[in-house]
């Protein structure tokens, strides 16, 4: 034996040789290499033949000899390719229901994944086509009073809404400040265009450097002028057509206000969908200038989002320390107030800022990553389908390998043919994805106001991605299959007492487990979310909100001054129950004030509580409770001027715990003095979102805006018929605009409802995933089992028995993923109701239907299949041996 | 004439090839081309010229028995084919007509 391998040629350049050798010239070749080195071997040494051999391998290394690289090879693969998806197509057809459930599974998971990846693509993008975006910073502001003004305050404690000199004082102070640009809020305007009337609510005002601070686009008029004077607007394209139709709406006259006549000095693109801030029209900052002027001078009146940019080169960072110093020269005065300012940068303002009193909607970081979650889940468990339906199907394509073993198939392309054939159905999958994503586009535009277009699938960027995606859930799908099915042994399979490993039945029940704990989660978290959704509209909010509707007049002079006229005059419609007037409705926008009350030691405290402005009949209409002293009355001809009603929360702000504690202590606000007369009950007049904070009420005739009016539960359209008519003989120049109470209140929920229905619905396609795999999975293991339940039969089992045995498993399998999953669900549930002051509590009952619907669905599954399997005639199953 | 283009060595192969007869295979064809011309000859280069010869259809080839030395590897015998046959005598003929016209006096001295 030694012998023999002293004779051998070199190991090492034998191998290479038969590495790089033509496959055709290999045999004589080498046969030759090896006759030459034995007869060296023999007439002189071993070493020099070694020697010899090697030089000669070395030599015939040249493009003659060696291997071509593609040519023969290649094809060679395709025609193997052609063949793998020849077979594959076959199994395709053959077994059509179980190559529908993995395609179907998968594509559910695909679309998902796709369309939740709009969505995400779409959040991100916000503001993102600013082209200065990168300078580009606002202001926040908070007055702090009291004790503690000293601590500046908390990150969500910072408005956006501010006042309007410091702006200016930025670019005066800070070399490296460039522009600044403020915004007023959108609040109702009245517009009169061509005597028709509109009630515009999303016109603001706006300092010429707009267009340079941003990146709208200007239709016609010149960026740099358009709203340096008073008097002039700029509209977008959508209200230009609205006011003017077809003409063109430049040079034309829009009044605003009954008497503020303005030119249209430029038309501008809609403001993109993906913007923080929106707006249909841009009144020039110069016209509310000419209107209260004095505003623009005072450091503590509030009505203006403000925006500026940095010059090129200059440094955030450098400004940061100079804030401070900046409130204090201006307002370093104020005795009893301190004022903050900080920046934060526009730049994923929309996700990222805490600041209250937002400009516009803002995003949601945690849903985003809720969602990206799901989706993963969602796609997670379309693989694991697609895992467990091919390994459980491995059995039945044993044979096939066992023979493509035998005739010399390498295991290499073994597992080439299985991720071909399960990149086929992937691919599959993939268009069928597609055709999905256009199908559902119209719902996602619904919910979430995306809309996909054609563009947007058919660009190289979402091809390329979607192509790569695929490519990966393939290979995550595929690659343990056809791993699995090619290590199968010929000798094994072939005689015929093959089973699938043990290994792979404990993965697929870990598989299972897996599933169930995702979408038992799933079913957690959508059971919590509408338990959640139900107690808040059903929450007790502390005042009347059913069949309440609310008139809007705008501030408007003449009305204000006739008011009780007018409440009387609506009163007398039929079907009216009461009216109230108001300057702000529970659910709807309010203004905060400096108020200084009295505190328990004597002292006037600064605070600045909300403020709502009512009549007398406010505080009945809506049915709220005085828990201490009374409320307005007509007869005390002094409320309007002194007397001032707070709500516990801001009894409570003050120190005082006991609301009668309160009664006659002194107040001055917003140039009012006088004492506290009242305590009413907290009532929710936010969302519930946030606790209810503290609020003060007065009786100001002249800030109402609102009427509220009562109806009896008759004709509700006839009662709006008849208000309309009496609005317009009553008002003529504001037009008629109402809505209901509650509907406007539970529009704060409207983004948890859109919340809700996407996570349910995606919910529901988890588990109708899931259950698809479950189904084809069972059915398969049922079949793999019918000679044991027919030899079961024969020998006298019973119905139930054979049941029970076939469900056993599957209940081991769901307690396991219960005991997984609560925890799991439970925190995950817990994180999002932080986000309500007011939270459900966790009931038991979540819990316990989760577990009901998961199991119903689990063993309705499963005992079709075994109910069929054990009612079968023993002889059908046992003839065929 | 010029697609008949045998260089030096091909034409010695072809007619090692030929003197051989039904013995040609790798080794053995080394092994006359180096008694007769004594000239040394590696396996690479004579493999490549083979497979060249091979390719124009000069030579054809046929494998062997296997036996229990070579490692078990088959021999490939290589034969001449019609057109081999023919080119080779083209060649020759050419040689002979070139030789016929050398005047005598050339070698004279």
């Amino acid at each position: 034996m030694s012998e023999y391998q002293e004779q051998a040629p070199p190991r090492l350049f034998l191998r290479f040789f038969r590495w790089y050798c033509h496959r055709d010239y290999l045999e004589d070749i080498e046969g030759d290499l090896i006759e030459k080195f034995e007869r060296k071997a023999d007439q002189t040494d071993i070493k020099s033949a070694k020697w010899g051999f090697a030089k000669d391998v070395i030599r015939l290394f040249r493009p003659g000899i060696i291997r071509p690289i593609t040519q023969t090879q290649q094809l060679y693969q395709l025609d193997m390719f052609k063949n793998y998806y020849k077979i594959a197509w076959r199994h395709i057809l053959k077994e059509k229901f179980y190559s529908f459930i993995n395609i179907a599974g998968l594509a559910i998971g695909i679309t998902c994944c796709i369309l939740i990846s709009f969505f995400v693509k779409h959040e991100l993008s916000y503001d993102n086509y600013h082209q200065k975006l990168d300078r580009t910073y606002r202001i926040l502001q908070e007055y702090k009073s009291g004790n503690e003004r000293a601590t500046a305050p908390a990150a969500e404690d910072y408005q956006v809404w501010g006042n309007a000199t410091v702006g200016p004082a930025f670019t005066e102070e800070f070399p490296e400040v460039d522009q600044f640009c403020r915004f007023t809020p959108g609040h109702n305007k009245l517009i009169k265009v061509k005597d028709e009337l509109y009630d515009e609510k999303n016109i603001v005002f706006g300092d010429s450097t707009v267009f340079d601070v941003f990146s709208w686009e200007l239709l016609s008029g010149n960026p740099e002028s358009v709203l340096n004077k008073p008097n002039t607007i700029v509209l977008t394209e959508s209200l230009a057509k609205k006011y003017f139709g077809n003409e063109d709406a430049m040079g034309k006259t829009v009044i605003y206000s009954q008497d503020v006549l303005c030119v249209v000095t430029g038309i501008m693109k809609d403001v993109p969908a993906n913007s923080h801030f929106t707006f249909e029209g841009i009144i020039s900052m110069g016209t509310f200038y000419n209107q209260r002027s004095w505003i623009f001078e005072s450091w503590g009146y509030v009505d203006f989002y403000t925006y500026f940019t940095l010059k090129e080169n200059a440094n955030m960072e450098s400004i940061k320390p100079k804030l401070a110093g900046l409130s204090e020269k201006y307002t370093g005065e104020w005795e009893d107030t301190k004022f903050y300012i900080e920046v934060e940068p526009l730049k994923g303002a929309y996700l990222n800022s805490v600041a209250a009193r937002q400009p516009g909607k803002t995003g949601n970081k945690s849903s985003l990553i809720i969602f990206s979650i799901i989706g993963v889940f969602i796609l997670l468990i379309a693989c694991i389908n697609f895992i467990n339906l091919s390994t459980a199907r491995s059995l039945e394509r044993a044979k096939e390998i066992g023979i493509r073993k035998v005739v010399g198939a390498r295991k290499f392309s073994l597992v080439n043919q299985f991720l071909s054939e399960f990149f086929l159905l992937t691919f599959f999958a993939g268009i069928l994805s597609l055709l999905l994503v256009f199908f559902l586009s119209p719902y996602l535009e619904e919910f979430a106001g995306i809309s996909i277009k054609t563009d947007d699938i058919f660009n190289i960027e979402f091809l390329g991605i979607f192509s790569i995606g695929i490519i990966i859930v393939g290979l995550v799908a595929g690659s343990y299959p056809a791993f699995l099915l090619s290590k199968f042994q010929p000798s094994k399979v072939l005689k015929g007492n093959f089973k699938t490993g043990k290994s792979g039945v404990a993965l697929r029940k870990a598989l299972v487990s897996f599933q169930f704990v995702l979408t038992i989660t799933l079913i957690i978290g959508t059971a919590t979310v509408y338990n959640q959704l139900t107690y808040l509209q059903e929450h007790e909010l502390g005042f009347e909100k059913d069949q309440i509707i609310v008139m809007d007049f705008g501030y408007d002079g003449k009305v204000q001054e006739n008011i009780e006229a007018f409440k009387n005059e609506f009163e007398k419609t039929p079907n009216i129950l009461s009216v109230c007037a108001s300057r702000a409705v529970p659910g709807n926008f309010f203004p905060n004030a400096g108020t200084q009350i009295e505190n328990p030691d004597g002292k006037l405290e600064n605070h600045s509580p909300a403020i709502y402005e009512i009549d007398p009949d406010f505080l009945s209409f809506y049915n709220i409770k005085v828990l201490a002293g009374r409320g307005f009355s007509y007869d005390h001809y002094s409320d309007s001027v002194d007397a001032l009603i707070i709500n516990n929360a801001a009894a409570k702000l003050w120190g005082y715990n006991n609301p009668e504690d309160v009664i006659g202590k002194k107040f001055d606000q917003w140039g009012k003095t006088g004492k506290v007369i009242g305590v009413v009950d907290d009532f929710n007049y936010q969302s519930l979102h946030t606790e209810v904070g503290p609020l003060t009420l007065r009786f100001e005739p002249y800030s109402m805006a609102k009427f509220s009016l009562k109806l009896s539960t008759g004709d509700i359209h006839s009662t709006i018929a008849n208000l309309e008519d009496k609005w317009n003989e009553l008002i003529p120049d504001r037009p008629f605009t109402f809505y209901f109470i509650d509907d406007s209140f539970d529009k704060q929920y409207n983004s948890d409802e859109k919340f809700a229905q996407l996570f349910s619905s995606f919910a529901v396609l988890a588990i109708l995933i899931a259950f698809l795999g479950l189904f084809g999975l069972t059915t398969y293991t049922t079949a793999q089992r019918t000679k044991e339940i027919g030899i079961r039969k024969v020998m006298g089992a019973s119905l139930r028995s054979i049941v029970i045995l076939l469900s056993k498993d599957l209940s081991k399998l769901l307690l396991l993923s219960f005991v997984i999953a609560i925890p799991i669900s439970w925190y995950a549930t817990q994180q999002w109701l932080e986000g309500f002051a007011y939270q459900a509590p966790i009931s038991l009952s979540v819990y316990i239907i989760t577990a009901f619907i998961i199991s119903g669905i689990a063993f309705g599954t499963m005992s079709w299949q075994s109910i069929k399997a054990a009612l079968q005639n023993p002889v059908d199953s046992l003839k065929n041996e | 004439m010029s697609k008949h283009h045998l260089g030096e060595f091909e034409e010695i192969v072809l007619l090692t090839v030929a003197i051989l007869r039904d013995e040609a295979y790798g080794i053995a064809i080394i092994d006359e081309m180096e008694s007769r011309l004594k000239r040394k000859v590696s396996i690479g280069a004579l493999q490549t010229v083979l497979r060249r010869l091979e390719k124009k259809s000069y030579l054809t080839s046929e494998f062997g028995e296997a036996t229990k030395i070579r490692g078990g590897k088959r021999k490939r015998f290589f034969s001449l084919t019609a057109y081999g046959k023919k080119v080779l005598t083209e060649v020759k003929e050419q040689r002979m007509g070139l030789w016929s016209a050398v005047p005598e006096f050339a070698f004279s001295y």
